[in-house]
């Protein structure tokens, strides 16, 4: 089953992920896939803290910040996996060692049709950032473009997808894991 | 008049060309700078229309004065409301007019549809 969740900053989306990956794994592997490279004492406490929310979930953690398509040689075909984001893995792969690969989106659909398509089970987590007034330069956009892209493909091969809004879950597509 | 509404690259016009069976030709774009056709099928891009107004000093809303008038068409519109409160006042009048335009809009609308990654979701 592949899950796909998405919605506001701080509304809910990770810990509810956590439910959502531990309900449809049917008692098999848990893997978490932690896409974010930390470059600050902030991203370091952010990490610190969803590592704490983690304790006793019964996850394995995987860093994986590029090539996602490489974790299910690392978990098996029958592993559940919740990766944790999408938003991150793409910002790595499109600002790689400092450069701007503009065509990364692409790659990031590829890498995650071919996880999906390798694992049982995975739940996706991305950022809603698409509701501003406002005018960005040509590297936000093409991020923004490209994370919408991602997530449009996202939604389109998963079986459920759900918004978080302040903790409240918004069905879009499917059943919820349970 | 149907509405469809949505964040940025969410899929709303590919949705509503499908779903109301519109050719490419008949889709007007807006322009930050220019007026609505009117008996156009589809206006896509209306906050650029709403932009345009508030850089001139109009009302949007005055160009659907005779609401009737746009019984047939299907309009598209970005969600530019969920983010910080702007700093640049232009850019607070713009997401203001679009706003109240889009709740003129929503009570004459047959339906209003949200796309979330291309999903749609019936609003009304």
């Amino acid at each position: 089953m592949t899950v796909f969740i998405s919605g506001g900053c701080k509304n809910g989306k990770s810990t509810y992920a956590l439910h959502a990956a531990k309900a449809i794994c049917g008692g098999g592997s848990l893997f978490y896939a932690a896409t974010m490279i930390p470059h600050d004492d902030e991203d370091l406490r952010r990490i610190e803290r969803h590592v704490r929310e983690r304790e006793g979930w019964g996850f394995s953690t995987i860093e994986k910040g590029f090539d996602i398509c490489e974790i299910a040689a690392l978990t098996g075909y029958r592993a559940t996996i919740l990766l944790d984001s999408v938003t991150a893995l793409l910002s790595n792969e499109m600002f790689r060692e400092g450069d701007f690969f503009p065509d990364a989106g692409a790659k990031v659909i590829s890498d995650l049709k071919a996880l999906c398509g390798g694992v049982r089970n995975i739940v996706l987590v991305s950022d809603y950032i698409y509701s501003n007034a406002e005018t960005f330069d040509e590297m936000t956009g093409c991020y923004m473009r490209s994370l919408a892209a991602a997530d449009r493909e996202a939604a389109k091969l998963s079986d459920t997808v759900i918004e978080l809004c302040s903790g409240n879950v918004i069905l879009h597509k499917g059943k919820l894991p349970a | 008049m149907h509405l469809v509404i949505g964040g940025a690259y969410q899929g709303k016009l590919e949705y509503a060309k499908e779903k109301f069976n519109i050719k490419d030709e008949d889709v007007f774009t807006c322009t930050e700078s220019g007026d609505l056709p009117q008996g156009s099928k589809c206006l896509y891009r209306l906050e650029l229309f709403t932009l345009s107004c508030v850089r001139r000093g109009i009302d949007p809303c005055g160009a659907f004065s005779d609401i009737g008038a746009w019984s047939g068409c299907v309009i598209i519109c970005e969600d530019i409301f969920c983010g910080v409160v702007p700093l640049d006042p232009l850019a607070r009048e713009w997401r203001e007019a679009t706003g109240r335009l889009l709740n003129k809009l929503s009570p004459e609308a047959c339906s209003v549809t949200r796309i979330f990654c291309g999903i749609p979701q019936k609003l009304k």
